[in-house]
């Protein structure tokens, strides 16, 4: 489904990915763990286009000099030069990290804004399906996205973005700064989403133990480099990564 | 992106003698202490220089509004980009300034050598006293309310009729004599402009520069910062004040024009010009952007075309402005290298 090579990104002449590889197949479920400054937002940006955004702003404000390189082929097509709104209507869509929901906007609208690529009919079936997967939203419809909780922040996010009819979801840090058993719950969540819409998602964590039990293969990144590779239980059974990234 | 081109990229890289001088290295030889003082002194000596190199004496007084400017340019980046607040209020503290001023010399006999220091340091804190109720807001509100405060005064006086009305205050005593004149204003706009660039370098200017970036974080620190920022509104307006009081003496004149919007829109635009947040930038905007207004006037109205497409051109395409491109300039070099 998605296969991106090579790909280089500097931050003027900081290493930001090394040369890293990743796949995702059809229907998959891919974890990228990696310890902080590993790289994993930049990968997330570099695959979902933000990246060639920040990367004219910077050059724009005479800041940061941004080089990207590398290919990423998407549905067979190459994609790494296709702006990042194209990208989303070709199905890639990216859950930012930290949320970043409207926070004036009211629950039910923030959902409406992620359903601005599909059809009418389209986006009142996702609403419902929405409110389905995660029940707690369906409460706070008319809540303003401000002064949700964590947790519903994140599901709020999550369901904006599977408004925009995704192909291939992008979670960059969903379960940052949750609790366990909000962890759990949206874990179990995203496996039904993958299960139901039939569609290919990729998730950053830096703790991979939540993770670890929904994901069919995972990358880890550290310092930029994809340094491992492998299917869960090829991952479990390197000591090395058990210790760094399962804690146990 | 595979391409052979985009495999390479450009890398920037300090300069070697860039690394040496920001230590203390930098005494270890005439090369690193020049490279350091060659910029200071470029600006320095040039200011210097320039009212003597300038024919005529219309120029000359040309060089003397740019650095009037300056000055305010200068407060107004000082605020913005290490308080945080942004001040549409340039014109107020002119105003304010080159009134009093006008008033001690007036009525109560002041020499303008006394008059401008009194004028100084009296406008700064009437200045500091009326934006003190503002001084919670953040970003585009206070910037509102100060864009409100010149525009109440010129009306207020204008309404009341009070110290001249739409008149103005006429038969000001003008600088003893008129090498003074021009260089006070040089020299001042040096003092302001290295006293603030030592400022913000120490602690209390630590302090500042933290309250724009997180001000519930210096709260939480415990610290005032209602203390703060009206100490750095403090010496904002105080340079603004001087700005119009040395106004007033160089046209002998003060009116409500000097709470015009000229002095709080140039400034601004003078900073974007020059680089914001470098405090050098706003003066290198002015000692543009004064006299290329005043070469446009040939134009007439036009002028005010050219000068937004300038400003445009500025925005959208260097808006890190011309100081800090100069800066990587002097301080990197760039390369090709393979990836």
């Amino acid at each position: 489904m998605l296969e991106a090579a090579d790909l280089m990104v500097f931050y003027e002449n900081m290493l930001a990915l090394n040369n890293v590889s990743i796949r995702c197949g059809k229907n998959q479920i891919v974890g990228v763990f990696g310890a902080n400054s590993a790289g994993k937002s930049t990968l997330m940006y570099a695959l979902s286009g933000i990246m060639l955004d920040i990367r004219k702003k910077e050059a724009m404000a005479g800041g940061e000099r941004i080089t990207l390189t590398g290919s990423i082929r998407y549905l067979g097509r190459e994609i790494s030069t296709i702006k990042p709104s194209r990208r989303a209507k070709m199905g890639i869509v990216l859950c930012p990290e930290r949320r970043r929901i409207f926070k004036e906007s009211t629950v039910l609208e923030n959902l409406k804004i992620g359903g601005y690529l599909a059809s009418a009919a389209q986006a009142a079936e996702t609403l419902a399906y929405v409110f389905k997967m995660f029940p707690a939203l369906s409460k706070l419809k008319n809540r303003l996205g401000g002064f949700l909780s964590g947790g519903e922040q994140q599901m709020l996010a999550i369901g904006r973005a599977l408004m925009a009819q995704p192909k291939l979801l992008l979670l960059d840090e969903p379960l940052l700064g949750l609790s366990p058993l909000m962890q759990a719950t949206l874990m179990r969540a995203t496996r039904e989403i993958r299960n139901e819409r039939k569609i290919s998602i990729i998730i950053t964590e830096q703790y991979a133990r939540p993770v670890l039990p929904i994901v069919d293969h995972a990358f880890i990144l550290e310092n930029g480099s994809a340094v491992m590779e492998g299917s869960r239980e090829e991952l479990m059974d390197n000591p090395d990564i058990r210790a760094a990234y399962f804690g146990v | 992106m595979n391409t052979a081109a985009q495999q390479r990229r450009k890398e920037r890289i300090d300069r070697g003698i860039k690394v040496r001088t920001d230590g203390l290295y930098a005494l270890m030889s005439w090369r690193e202490l020049a490279y350091l003082i060659a910029p200071r002194s470029i600006l320095i000596v040039g200011l210097l220089i320039l009212p003597l190199v300038m024919p005529g004496r219309y120029w000359p007084r040309v060089i003397s509004i740019a650095c009037i400017y300056a000055l305010v340019a200068m407060s107004f980046d000082f605020l913005a980009h290490y308080v945080g607040l942004v001040s549409l209020g340039g014109a107020f503290f002119v105003g304010i300034g080159s009134y009093l001023s006008a008033i001690l010399n007036t009525s109560l006999g002041l020499p303008p050598l006394i008059a401008v220091p009194v004028a100084t340091l009296a406008g700064g804190a009437f200045c500091t006293l009326v934006l003190l109720p503002c001084l919670p807001l953040r970003g585009v509100y206070f910037a509102i309310v100060t864009l409100m405060y010149p525009l109440f005064m010129a009306r207020l006086i204008e309404a009341l009729d009070i110290v001249g009305g739409t008149d103005g205050i006429m038969g000001i005593d003008s600088f003893p004599s008129a090498w003074i004149e021009q260089y006070g204003v040089i020299v001042m706009v040096l003092i302001f402009l290295f006293g603030l660039r030592r400022l913000v370098n120490t602690d209390f200017g630590l302090v500042l520069r933290a309250v724009k970036d997180n001000d519930q974080a210096v709260k939480a620190s415990g610290m005032n910062i209602t203390r703060y920022k009206a100490l750095a509104v403090f010496i904002a307006s105080a340079t603004g004040c001087l700005a119009g009081a040395c106004l007033a003496h160089i046209y002998m004149w003060t009116g409500i024009s000097t709470f015009a919007l000229d002095f709080s829109i140039l400034p601004i635009a003078a900073t974007v010009i020059g680089g914001s947040g470098t405090l050098v930038g706003p003066v290198l905007g002015c000692l543009i952007l004064v006299p290329v207004s005043e070469l446009l006037r040939d134009f007439g109205t036009l002028r005010i075309v050219f000068y937004s497409l300038i400003l445009l051109a500025f925005v959208v395409f260097r808006s890190d402005g011309l100081m800090a491109y100069g800066q990587r300039k002097y301080d990197q070099f760039e390369r090709w290298t393979k990836i």
